[in-house]
């Protein structure tokens, strides 16, 4: 009786706790969600409304452009984000060394980027990457190549040039959720593992990544959701001289992202069409996620 | 005498009271929306001072946004059917115009009883009517011209005075020669940009649409020869490739390039390289080796447009009126000021229009380009030019590397098209 | 032997990557001290333009009125986002049920929608609530934070129930069991979301960009974006505003860096 009162009371609590936040949620997510649903079973041209049903649905699995852009953030999701985990992951490890020195210079130093506002990190990267730009100055000084390589003309460049960008942003953040993860790891572990006379690459291999595994799902699920909802660093990099060209050379840079933002914005108003898309990247970002819990969940 | 002078005077002063005070009823607040803090934006700061001299009561405030932003919040608030907070005046880029018109019908007032519009360049008309209802005021002119190196062009020997009429082909000839005998570039460009594109169409009084707004991509003989001219550029090496707007500047400001063939507008970038003053000269555009192109053209431009449901709709009509429709003086100002090319046809007959420009080695320019203007064959851009835009330039990579044939990029194209416009 | 060389790698490729990681950084200062001309060029050496493109900046721009606005929505979305942020994730690991594991999950899953799906409706709502063109409308938005929901709720995990059965034992209510002994013991995990939250505010774009209407209410990174558009933008004056909004960012950033790591270390213990 008194613990069934007492759960009563902890059920009310728990509530209110969450009440503030789930208020505020409802308002600002769930009634546009919900009114975007309802949407997107229309074709729009601006305020003029036609209902389609699942019309925008069907259309969207004949759309060249949708397609394209979902192979695009696949390309980035197979390759950027492991380089990236994987780059954060040795970074991590190496920082978490306590024989090395200056660390809290390197972690300063390799978390910056994911401070710098976005503007800022446009115009810096559009100009380092340019033809005559610096990359190019310095690779040819180093004598790594001899023509400038076209970074921002060149359909396959400039998809490294979007890989290198967004490593170079993203790397220090999650390198911090590692860094952070391995605080659990006794040093013990690896002393013990050094005494066996294993190297730091069998360190790595054997001790850190395994035991660090739920977080770096967490980091993974993180990552792809970011990758889908791609916007910033394409749109940026696509800018052309006048504007209305495609996204990047022959559309290299288009992500569903931009897409529904030209559906939207740039294109003749079709939000309708820009709503079931949105319901697509969403139906694609939770599969994913299953995918990737469930991988992690069987080899564990 | 002295009494009917008396009464002239009189009656004089009584219109302008009367004038003063009709515009007087006027009062409230022109909230105004636009993009380029050292043009447009600086040019309605302009046009709000000379026009608080007629009407005091008038309060105009001038929001100064990225273009993409102007355009992505004229969306926004439009779409969602809202009816307060709008601003008077928008500035609406000319390709994009019918767009906003015919996705939002009801929300820009109509303002053919208001203005004159035969005083207006005629090119500027068909893209913002509707129903031979007219909704917008011209402004600026996107009149396009070759600017080319005076001092480059003579150290290679070339003759300008056989350079008014000659084609693209004509064009990239000399641009080989030039960068034979100077190993200097012709021209700088983003491969993937439809600029160029755009301007050669407009010259041969085409576009990506038929009159009907059906796609006209396939079988489109202007739209064909521009996308070979802009294979026949990539391959002939006499353009310097570069991407975004900076590095496009910077091509021409560094001295790295001989001419520039744009709208216009690109006179105030040209000029921010001073040392540069007295090198530039301006010839009419090649014109692409069509039936019925001519050696003129535009790219850009836009126009103001009021909303409907404004608070002072009135006001702003006024204003436009007042200033973009009659002050002779103004054109003046913002032509010499900022480069900005009005399209109201009187203001060309005021003295800075007419003036030799020293940067340009006294050449009068304006005069040229006020000919030119009257040249621009008028074309209804219609609804999806920068569908069409990206259509065509999504397909460029694979027509430069060679892996598909002109005819094969502008199916695909227009295939690409239809699919976007469609459902 | 063999190890010090190991050491010697580490150091050298631990060296590389902080460089290239800061560079930029120091691409945006040098850009501050040059003319737009030498930014565009590329310039890499500090110039002299350094006051002048501040007073221009300053001269031509309500600066200050910028600067402001973004502090105070800034400011804002960091307290009352921590605190609804913090109850929301306490009431979710600590009152645990069925009804608020779906809620939780439901939450979750709005992290998943890209923004640009919702701008019409977001703005359709700001009308009705009248709070276009107004700081709040910018500010209300983005306090209800799913990441710092999550975030939170990590941390509590490792919370010892033990201190607050004892609180309870002694009589004391319940939101005084999170506000007076909870919330006091965690200040590394504010720390921590205080630099998350503020970091997401300081440079939002699109929302923003949504709800402000007038000149006056520009936040920093409108005004930013708006410097950089145009046919002649001036980059000197760009890169000098990228510079002032980036500062306060890294002062907030290296004033609670040591919590952060520490908070950051919380939220993944598993």
């Amino acid at each position: 009786m008194v613990a069934k009162g007492f759960e009563k009371i902890q059920d009310k609590w728990g509530w209110i706790f969450i009440s503030f936040a789930t208020i505020f949620l409802a308002l600002f997510i769930f009634y546009p969600l919900v009114y975007s649903l309802y949407l997107s079973t229309f074709s729009t041209k601006g305020i003029i409304k036609n209902f389609v049903g699942l019309g925008n649905y069907k259309r969207l699995l004949q759309d060249n452009y949708f397609i394209l852009s979902i192979k695009n953030i696949f390309v980035i999701l197979v390759i950027q984000v492991p380089i990236m985990l994987f780059l954060a992951l040795i970074f991590a490890f190496l920082l978490n060394d306590p024989k090395l020195k200056l660390k809290g210079v390197y972690r300063t130093a390799l978390f910056l980027p994911a401070v710098t506002s976005l503007v800022a990190y446009s115009v810096v990267f559009k100009m380092m990457f340019s033809t005559e730009g610096l990359v190019n100055n310095i690779l040819i000084n180093l004598h790594i190549i001899k023509e400038p390589i076209r970074w921002l003309l060149d359909p396959f460049w400039s998809k490294v040039t979007l890989i290198i960008a967004m490593t170079w942003r993203w790397t220090g953040y999650n390198m911090m959720l590692y860094l952070a993860g391995l605080q659990n790891i006794s040093q013990e572990v690896y002393e013990a593992a050094e005494i066996d006379g294993a190297g730091k690459t069998a360190q790595f291999f054997r001790i850190t990544i395994p035991l660090l595994r739920p977080i770096i799902l967490f980091t993974t699920i993180l990552s792809t959701i970011g990758t889908l909802q791609l916007f910033d660093e394409p749109m940026m990099l696509a800018a052309g001289v006048t504007t209305g060209s495609s996204v990047g050379p022959g559309n290299s840079l288009l992500t569903p992202s931009v897409y529904i933002y030209n559906v939207s914005f740039k294109y003749v108003p079709n939000f309708g069409y820009a709503s079931a898309i949105s319901y697509m990247i969403v139906i694609i970002a939770v599969i994913l996620s299953i995918i990737q819990f469930r991988v992690a969940g069987e080899e564990r | 005498m002295k009494k009917i002078f008396v009464i002239l005077m009189l009656s004089v002063l009584l219109l302008g009271l009367v004038g003063v005070a009709s515009a007087a009823e006027l009062s409230g607040k022109i909230t105004i929306w636009c993009w380029d803090p050292n043009f447009n934006v600086a040019i309605m700061e302009e046009a709000a001072t000379r026009y608080n001299k007629i009407n005091p009561n008038a309060e105009i405030e001038i929001v100064s946004m990225a273009k993409a932003d102007v355009e992505q919040k004229l969306n926004t608030i439009l779409a969602s059917g809202v009816k307060k907070d709008l601003p008077e005046i928008v500035l609406i880029e000319d390709y994009n115009a019918k767009k906003y018109l015919e996705s939002y019908p009801g929300a820009f007032a109509d303002l053919t009883d208001h203005f004159n519009y035969s005083e207006f360049a005629s090119y500027k008309l068909d893209f913002m009517t509707v129903n031979d209802r007219v909704y917008g005021v011209p402004f600026d002119s996107g009149v396009a011209g070759w600017f080319y190196r005076r001092d480059y062009f003579e150290e290679a020997g070339i003759d300008v005075s056989e350079l008014g009429n000659i084609t693209m082909d004509e064009y990239i000839e000399l641009g080989k020669v030039f960068k034979e005998k100077t190993g200097k570039y012709m021209q700088a460009g983003d491969p993937y940009d439809g600029g160029l594109m755009r301007t050669l169409l407009q010259s041969a009084g085409t576009w990506y649409f038929d009159e009907k707004g059906e796609p006209n991509i396939v079988n489109n003989p202007a739209l064909k020869e521009a996308v070979r001219i802009y294979k026949e550029i990539n391959d002939s090496g006499i353009s310097k490739e570069t991407s975004g707007w900076n590095e496009w500047v910077a091509a021409f400001n560094g001295g790295e390039v001989a001419s520039v063939i744009t709208g216009v507008w690109i006179i105030g970038s040209i000029k921010a390289e001073e040392s540069q003053s007295g090198k530039w000269g301006v010839l009419p555009i090649p014109r692409p080796d069509v039936p019925g192109s001519v050696n003129a053209s535009n790219l850009g431009g836009s126009s103001w447009y009021v909303l409907e449901n404004s608070e002072n709709k009135d006001l702003a009509i006024d204003f436009l009126n007042q200033i973009y429709a009659k002050d002779v003086d103004f054109y003046q100002k913002i032509l010499i000021d900022r480069g900005a090319v009005g399209t109201w046809l009187p203001a060309q007959k005021g003295e800075a229009y007419s003036a030799g420009d020293p940067f340009f080695g006294n050449q009068k320019i304006y005069v040229d380009f006020a000919k030119w203007i009257e040249m621009i064959p008028p074309v209804d851009y219609g609804l999806y030019t920068y569908e069409a835009d990206a259509a065509i330039m999504g397909v460029m990579p694979d027509v430069y590397s060679g892996k598909i044939s002109i005819e094969e990029a502008l199916k695909q194209a227009e295939d690409q098209l239809r699919n976007v416009i469609g459902g | 032997m063999n190890r010090k060389l190991t050491y010697a790698f580490i150091y050298v490729f631990l060296t590389i990557s902080a460089f290239v990681s800061v560079f930029p950084f120091y691409w945006m200062i040098v850009g501050s001290t040059n003319k737009s001309v030498d930014v565009n060029k590329g310039k890499l050496t500090f110039g002299n333009q350094f006051l002048e493109n501040f007073y221009k900046l300053s001269e031509n721009f309500d600066l200050g009125q910028v600067i402001w606005n973004s502090i105070q929505v800034s400011l804002c979305v960091v307290v009352f986002s921590l605190i609804v942020s913090s109850m929301a994730g306490y009431g979710f690991e600590m009152f645990k049920s069925r009804g608020r594991d779906f809620t939780y999950a439901t939450v979750l899953l709005t992290m998943m929608i890209p923004f640009a799906a919702l701008m019409v409706p977001v703005f359709r709502l700001m009308t009705f609530l009248n709070l276009i063109d107004s700081l709040w409308g910018v500010i209300l938005p983005m306090i209800p934070s799913v990441f710092l929901i999550f975030f939170f709720r990590q941390n509590f995990q490792q919370y010892p129930k033990e201190i607050i059965m004892a609180a309870r034992v002694d009589g004391a209510s319940e939101p005084r069991i999170f506000f007076s002994i909870i919330m006091p013991s965690m200040k590394a995990t504010y720390a921590a979301a205080a630099i998350y939250a503020f970091l997401t505010s300081w440079n939002a774009y699109l929302q923003p960009l949504v709800i402000i209407q007038s000149q006056k209410n520009r936040t920093m990174a409108l005004f930013i974006a708006n410097l950089a558009s145009g046919y002649q933008p001036d980059f000197g004056l760009v890169m000098m505003a990228v510079v002032i909004a980036t500062l306060p960012t890294l002062i907030l950033f290296f004033a609670l860096q040591r919590y952060f790591v520490q908070g950051v270390l919380g939220s993944v213990k598993q």
